[in-house]
């Protein structure tokens, strides 16, 4: 082995007494872990929240909209789609008109909403949007029996069917088969100038729109598009064209393609928006907040690295004589040198390495829908695996009891007590949140004050033995978490918080923490170079 | 007897602000092959001084050390570190053994440290990559074959002491230096070291300086000298 990883490896290893590990390393690296651990885990939940935002809003959204400058009408759109589909790329495109128009009920005598009304060939539709998926209810704009019965019903003549989107179809309080006016156009009275006649159609409510997205489930309707352009008067004519592509991060990318495919004229001044346009602020807004947590987090590796450093620093002192000696020996200022760099190095690096297992182990956890053991078996894991560790250190029954009746008192008045105080709720919290806290240190001290007892025999095991106990533990508590129980799912659309782990990112970390560490470790051991030989003999 | 170290009109002096302490004022000695010189001296007189330039752990304010003829003041850093590893040996008042390894590793070290450099012998063999078969060697020469695998807070002082001779031997220096290695154990103990340390000059041939108090350790040296006033007294 060469000479300063072997000297290296026992200043990390042990104090003193050959023993398994010493504890200031075990802190060391506790401390660069739970650090690269958050920060692993910070980010796939913000990754998560991105990917499971875009999924849905994907999920019905078309990945281009192709239409011209002033929303125009144009013709020939049958062989503009065939050139488009034809792009390589593009999954489907399907005609559409789209536009704007006012609604009331029957019977009512006010206009009550502006709704956005998009006109289909619905299995085309479908190949781009998905739009029967999202249908509760029927599509059948032509032939549908809610319209038969409308007819037979009502006087007035019913133009076809509508898709109403859920939301929209409660604030209006119509329910399916109700006949919908739409304001089509207007037309100035003959008789009376200056006056204006509205021309409405009346569709019947055939289906609801359900897509979980309160952009379209509040706003939206769908009528057929031959329906659409009778009453604008375009037959044969569309005003957009909606398109899918395979892989919708190439959106911006194939934008001009497409608008070249579709050979409109110059004059016609055509113009495409894609989903990212559409929301671009929601998606900045979203990248914005992962810069800045990266740095906030590299911040926490900062800190931890610093720990690296004060860890050295301290070695350094304590090795002080044993520095003055190796350079007795003719070890030279790169050897001692290379032994404090490699002492930190190895920290960061199981510190590091540590982290990026527990980041994604709770990634894992938090994103896995398994049945979980009761918390009471975790508890009585760590009672155990504790108490046995306190017997084997002490040797004296005496000594274990009397931890484990503190153990026992401070959870019983946290676990049974503080919930049934009279106090305010706000009050209960931060007393049992400063109950975990004081048992969490109770076992700190005790198990460290143990852990120097422990021969090292025994030390292997426990460690391993430990490591266990905490994924179980954490297998135990940690559970996906339910968005639905925090009353968030509508905001967010999701039911559970996504995690998504973004594997070039946790390579990046772990090089990040890596170099972070490496640097922190080049001051305290130029500083354990530059010790003069005869002064640090010397030294008390 | 062959010359082995000529020390040439040796100062030094120590600089507190601008108050200069003269602690050597001109020392000149010469050292002899396999001989087992005892410097001697009241307390603070700048034996131990004198001893680390010899050592080569500090420079000297003016004059020069000549090992074999070759003047060592003229060296660099690392021709100095290299130097001392190959060519001299410490032994200290206090054992100064490191505490996180056995006395076998211990005494091991500086072999394992020569190891790092591209030190061939006539073999073409890394020089001392026996150190381990070494140390264990000297070990059981000094008696502790018993106390190979031993940590220091495992052995008594005297046998802390006889590690630390062992270590100073592990790379065959042409000198050992000693800085009171009784200074620091009862009589009793001292008797032992002191017949390690006889033995060692005797079958080995090994030179040393010893810096002492210890009237009885000087009675066994072939030659004792005393520093008086920063010179050496005729």
């Amino acid at each position: 082995m060469k000479f300063e990883w072997f000297v290296a490896s026992r200043y990390l290893l042990s104090r003193r007494k050959q023993s398994f590990i010493s504890i200031i390393s075990i802190i060391s690296i506790v401390g660069v872990g739970l650090g690269v651990a958050t920060v692993i885990l910070v980010i796939a939940v913000l990754d998560g929240v991105e990917h499971g935002l875009k999924e849905r809003f994907l999920a019905n959204e078309a990945h281009i909209v192709l239409r011209l400058i002033d929303n125009g009408f144009y013709s020939d759109y049958e062989n503009k789609i065939e050139a488009i589909e034809d792009v390589e790329g593009v999954v489907a495109a399907s005609p559409v008109v789209y536009s704007q128009l006012a609604v009331f009920r029957e019977g009512s005598k006010q206009i009550e909403d502006v709704i956005l009304i998009k006109g289909i060939v619905p299995e085309v539709e479908d190949k781009v949007t998905s739009f029967t998926k999202f249908v509760n209810g029927s599509y059948d704009f032509q032939n549908d029996d809610l319209i038969k019965q409308a007819r037979f019903l009502n006087d007035e003549t019913i133009t076809g069917g509508i898709v109403l989107g859920s939301r929209l179809a409660q604030r209006l309080t119509v329910a399916k088969g109700d006949v919908l006016k739409l304001v089509v156009n207007m037309t100035e009275d003959q008789l009376n100038p200056g006056a204006y006649i509205p021309l409405i159609r009346n569709f019947v409510v055939i289906g609801f729109y359900e897509s979980e997205l309160t952009v379209y489930d509040d706003h939206i309707a769908y009528i057929d598009l031959k329906a659409a352009q009778k009453i604008y008067n375009e037959v044969g004519r569309v005003n957009s064209i909606f398109i899918r592509l395979e892989n919708a991060e190439f959106a911006p990318k194939m934008s001009e393609e497409i608008e070249e495919a579709a050979q409109f004229s110059v004059l016609d001044m055509p113009t495409t928006r894609t989903w990212m346009e559409k929301y671009a602020p929601l998606f900045s807004a979203l990248e914005l907040e992962k810069i800045a947590t990266v740095i906030i987090e590299a911040l926490i590796i900062l800190v931890a690295a610093f720990n690296i450093a004060s860890t050295l620093i301290m070695t350094v002192m304590e090795k002080t004589r044993d520095v003055g000696m190796l350079r007795t020996l003719g070890a030279s200022r790169g050897h001692i040198m290379g032994i404090f760099m490699i002492k930190g190095s190895v920290i960061g690096m199981l510190g590091t390495l540590a982290g990026t297992t527990l980041g994604l182990y709770i990634c894992w956890l938090l994103s896995t829908n398994v049945m979980r053991p009761s918390p009471w078996i975790a508890n009585a894991c760590i009672g155990i695996l504790s108490c046995s560790v306190i017997g084997i250190a002490y040797r004296r029954i005496g000594t274990v009891s009397v931890t484990f009746i503190i153990f026992a008192t401070i959870f019983s008045i946290n676990m049974f007590i503080t919930p049934f105080l009279v106090l305010s709720s706000t009050m209960r919290t931060v007393l049992i949140i400063l109950g975990v806290i004081a048992l969490v240190i109770f076992w700190i001290i005790v198990l460290i004050k143990s852990w120097q007892k422990l021969s090292s025999i025994w030390k292997p095991t426990f460690f391993a033995l430990g490591l266990l106990a905490i994924g179980f533990i954490l297998f135990c508590y940690v559970k996906p978490i339910s968005l639905e129980e925090l009353g968030l799912s509508a905001i967010y659309q999701m039911n559970q918080l996504p995690i998504k782990v973004n594997w070039f990112f946790v390579g990046f970390i772990n090089a990040l923490s890596f170099a972070i560490c490496w640097l922190a470790t080049i001051y305290p051991a130029w500083q354990a170079s530059n010790l003069k030989p005869i002064e640090a003999l010397q030294y008390e | 007897m062959d010359k082995l170290i000529r020390i040439d009109n040796l100062h030094k002096s120590f600089y507190d602000g601008d108050t200069e302490l003269k602690v050597l004022k001109g020392v000149n000695l010469d050292i002899h092959q396999a001989e087992v010189l005892a410097i001697m001296g009241a307390s603070g007189v700048g034996k131990s001084t004198l001893l680390h330039i010899i050592g080569t752990l500090d420079r000297p304010t003016e004059g020069n050390i000549f090992y074999e003829d070759e003047d060592i003041t003229a060296f660099s850093e690392r021709e100095l570190t290299r130097f001392r590893n190959d060519a001299i040996g410490f032994v200290f008042q206090f054992h100064q053994l490191l505490p996180e390894f056995t006395a076998l590793e211990n005494v091991a070290m500086s072999g394992l440290i020569r190891n790092t450099r591209k030190v061939e012998n006539k073999n073409g063999n890394r020089y001392s990559s026996d150190a381990y078969e070494k140390a264990e060697i000297l070990l059981e020469s000094v008696g502790l074959s018993e106390r190979l695998g031993h940590f220091p807070s495992q052995l008594s002082g005297g046998e802390r002491q006889r590690v630390a001779i062992a270590r100073a031997l592990v790379n065959q220096p042409k000198v050992v230096l000693a800085d009171e290695p009784t200074g620091n154990i009862d009589d009793k103990t001292s008797e032992a070291v002191l017949d390690v340390l006889q033995d060692i000059n005797e079958r080995l041939k090994q030179t040393f300086i010893i810096v002492t108090h210890d009237s009885r350790l000087s009675e066994r040296a072939n030659r004792t000298v005393h520093l008086v006033d920063g010179k050496i007294a005729d």
